[in-house]
């Protein structure tokens, strides 16, 4: 399953964008991991199962709100979606109920609602993450990617990647023996992606987690960000390790 | 202005009208009253006057004439001003009156004539003259009484006195309450006005002031009241259907969406001319359902912060700290197309009450606002302050197409795109967006000309400004 995936996205591939990038989807590199989805809507939760069981998770699937919580306080999840607004027991009761009993896997909390305040209150009842309906499934999985893989966070205060070395108390970065002058906003950018290597990142993501800001820009603001570190990362002549992927976001590659 | 419109309330002009009529009215009755008593003195007089001559009659011929020059009998001294005995030739014989009254003519009835007194001065007298018998035959003899019109004439200037005692205050007191009574008036015709300006700049749940006085004022107040319930209800009610609308239409749309990505993946595994045709198709559908989205998304946004007062993300925050963070966002950007990005700096922090993820969606959507319609070449500048009184501001300054004046607040107004952006992508809800933020902010957008960029470089001004500093 997870081989043909791989032949698949690179024979799609192809054409990807003129930025540069080489579409990839990131293969599981923890193994098979067990989710619960707890969402009421069924035609949209089957999108969804499809989409991960596809992607190599294992699915199991509760739509109401007390049948979420029986099955999480049972099984062994790896990660719970939840959606707020649930029949029976509302998606933030179930969650707090998790977190009274010290169950204590990755929460990603959909909602439909995205004012600030919903958001705020779903990240307090004890959510890791929260996504706003609708989302391309492509940032859903990127953002369990995100929650399953904890980004890098050593005690050393150089990041070391590949071939990219960074000092964090210095601020400065190489390329190997190439030195990359770095504005303080391209140092940020490339710290957050080289804790997370070869994992698929989301302009949304970025956005929130570079810059903290939560808005959706109209622009290709991130796009920018990136094509400008690129320039500066992958020199001609290069491998390049920043990729674009197409419809997702990017993606920091180390070469094996 | 204040002044004349204080002459011009409903409850001035009515005051001054009853004032009116109660003047009016008095002066009737006083006019009817001395008419009367006028009337019933002259009857008198010449009652007086034909009982007197009728008295002075009975005497003998020659007593008579010592009578009238004693004026010894009451009559004589009390009722008379004057008394006199004539001839044939109007010569005196006796009395008082030094000589016959002018025009006084023989007739039975009592006449009016003016009489000269003997220091020249003249009154009004009423005369009555009887002929006397006498003892010498042929030789007639006239008595001539006279009485002066001295009570009429008191009379009249009572009237005229007491008229002008009781009108002056009256009028004065009208004129006094007139002003205090829509003085009254016009403080609560000024809070209604307020208010109603305040519910046309978009304050629906403003009500007009109702006293306790229920008078008709209050009533109409009242009744707008109800009117302004109803048309909030209605309101509340379309903008629910439109947003009910927009949350129905996502979860079909997230499964197309969700559908589609499947398609695009499994496009992927038919041989490669097939599946590149298959894959534009299908991309072309992301970005379009991508757009619904966003519109969706933003209308949804705009509906929860216009419906809510949540403000459980509000904190005291530096709203220049804002800018310059969003300045260094967006400067790769301003730098692609060809523009200047600038912070207006030297004024140091600018506080402000506030929830800093949605202002910075206020200052993301100002900024792509400015850089959409910004020509290559031109400049972006953002700054912050305080004006004269007090209240914090942010403002987006472009020296961008502008906005003509016709335009300047149908633009926050949802779908809106001016002709010559029709062709300029987006949802045409980022400044809608924008007003409902800043409104939750209790603040205001102001769009102005921008003035600074010259000759050439016109362009506009978005600023916000946000209401005296208070954390509640």
């Amino acid at each position: 399953m997870q081989e043909k995936q791989e032949h698949v996205r690179q024979a799609g591939g192809t054409a990807a964008d003129e930025a540069g990038g080489h579409g990839s989807a990131a293969v599981l590199p923890h193994g098979p991991v067990e989710l619960l989805l707890v969402e009421d809507d069924d035609s949209l939760a089957e999108e969804i199962v499809a989409d991960l069981r596809g992607r190599g998770y294992i699915v199991s699937r509760a739509s109401t709100g007390r049948e979420g919580l029986e099955m999480a306080q049972k099984g062994q999840f790896g990660l719970l979606i939840l959606d707020r607004m649930l029949p029976e027991m509302d998606g933030l009761s179930v969650l707090e109920s998790l977190r009274e009993q010290d169950i204590t896997m990755p929460v990603l909390v959909l909602s439909a609602l995205s004012a600030v305040d919903d958001r705020i209150s779903g990240l307090k009842a004890g959510g890791d993450d929260y996504l706003t309906k609708p989302f391309v499934l492509e940032e859903l999985a990127a953002r369990l990617e995100a929650l399953l893989r904890r980004p890098v966070y050593g005690r050393t205060s150089i990041l070391k990647v590949g071939p990219l070395e960074m000092d964090l108390i210095e601020r400065t970065a190489r390329r190997g023996e190439r030195e990359i002058d770095l504005l303080p906003r391209e140092f940020r950018l490339l710290e957050y992606m080289m804790r997370r290597p070869n994992a698929v990142l989301t302009r949304t993501m970025l956005l929130e987690d570079v810059w903290s800001y939560r808005f959706v820009p109209q622009t290709n603001l991130v796009d920018v960000h990136i094509g400008k570190l690129r320039r500066k990362v992958d020199k001609e002549g290069e491998e390049p390790l920043i990729h674009s992927i197409r419809g997702v976001g990017f993606c920091l590659r180390v070469p094996e | 202005m204040f002044r004349s419109d204080l002459f011009r309330t409903a409850a001035f002009r009515l005051t001054l009208a009853l004032a009116c009529t109660v003047v009016v009215g008095m002066l009737l009755e006083i006019t009817l009253l001395y008419g009367q008593v006028s009337g019933y003195e002259a009857l008198r007089t010449n009652d007086l006057l034909r009982r007197s001559a009728a008295v002075l009659m009975q005497e003998p011929p020659g007593e008579l004439e010592v009578k009238l020059n004693e004026r010894s009998t009451n009559e004589l001294r009390v009722f008379l001003n004057g008394a006199a005995l004539f001839d044939q030739d109007h010569h005196r014989i006796a009395g008082d009156m030094a000589s016959w009254p002018e025009g006084l003519t023989m007739t039975p009835s009592v006449q009016i004539l003016p009489f000269f007194l003997p220091d020249h001065s003249v009154t009004v007298m009423r005369f009555l003259v009887v002929e006397v018998p006498t003892i010498q035959k042929g030789k007639a003899r006239f008595l001539v009484l006279g009485r002066s019109r001295h009570m009429a004439d008191e009379l009249r200037h009572m009237a005229r006195k007491s008229t002008l005692y009781s009108i002056l205050p009256l009028v004065s007191f009208a004129l006094i309450a007139g002003i205090l009574l829509s003085r009254r008036a016009l403080g609560r015709i000024t809070k209604m006005h307020d208010t109603i300006e305040q519910i046309m700049q978009g304050e629906m749940r403003e009500r007009l002031p109702v006293g306790r006085g229920y008078d008709d004022l209050d009533r109409l107040a009242g009744s707008v009241n109800r009117m302004l319930d109803r048309l909030e209800q209605l309101m509340g009610e379309m903008r629910d259907v439109g947003n009910d609308i927009a949350h129905d239409l996502r979860t079909p749309l997230a499964r197309v969406q969700a559908r589609l990505e499947r398609v695009e993946a499994l496009s992927q595994a038919l041989p490669e001319e097939e599946g590149g045709r298959f894959e534009r198709a299908v991309g072309l559908c992301r970005k379009d359902l991508e757009q619904c989205f966003s519109i969706i998304t933003a209308l949804l946004r705009i509906g929860e912060i216009e419906n809510g007062q949540r403000r459980a993300g509000f904190k005291m925050m530096d709203v220049m700290s804002l800018v310059t963070d969003i300045v260094d966002l967006y400067e790769p950007i301003a730098e692609t197309q060809g523009l200047g990005l600038f912070v207006a700096i030297g004024q140091g922090p600018v506080k402000i009450w506030g929830d800093a993820d949605l202002l910075n969606e206020v200052l993301a959507n100002l900024l792509e606002n400015a850089l959409k319609f910004t020509p290559r070449g031109g400049r972006i500048t953002l700054s912050a302050g305080y004006n004269e009184l007090q209240e914090p501001w942010v403002e987006v300054r472009d020296t961008g197409v502008g906005i003509p004046a016709a335009e300047r607040k149908a633009v926050m107004s949802r779908f809106y795109r001016a002709d010559k952006s029709r062709n300029i992508p987006g949802s045409g809800l980022g400044l809608s967006l924008v007003a409902a933020i800043v409104h939750l902010h209790g603040g205001r957008l102001v769009i102005e000309e921008n003035l600074q960029g010259g000759e050439q470089r016109k362009g506009t001004v978005f600023r916000v400004i946000f209401p005296l500093v208070k954390a509640p």
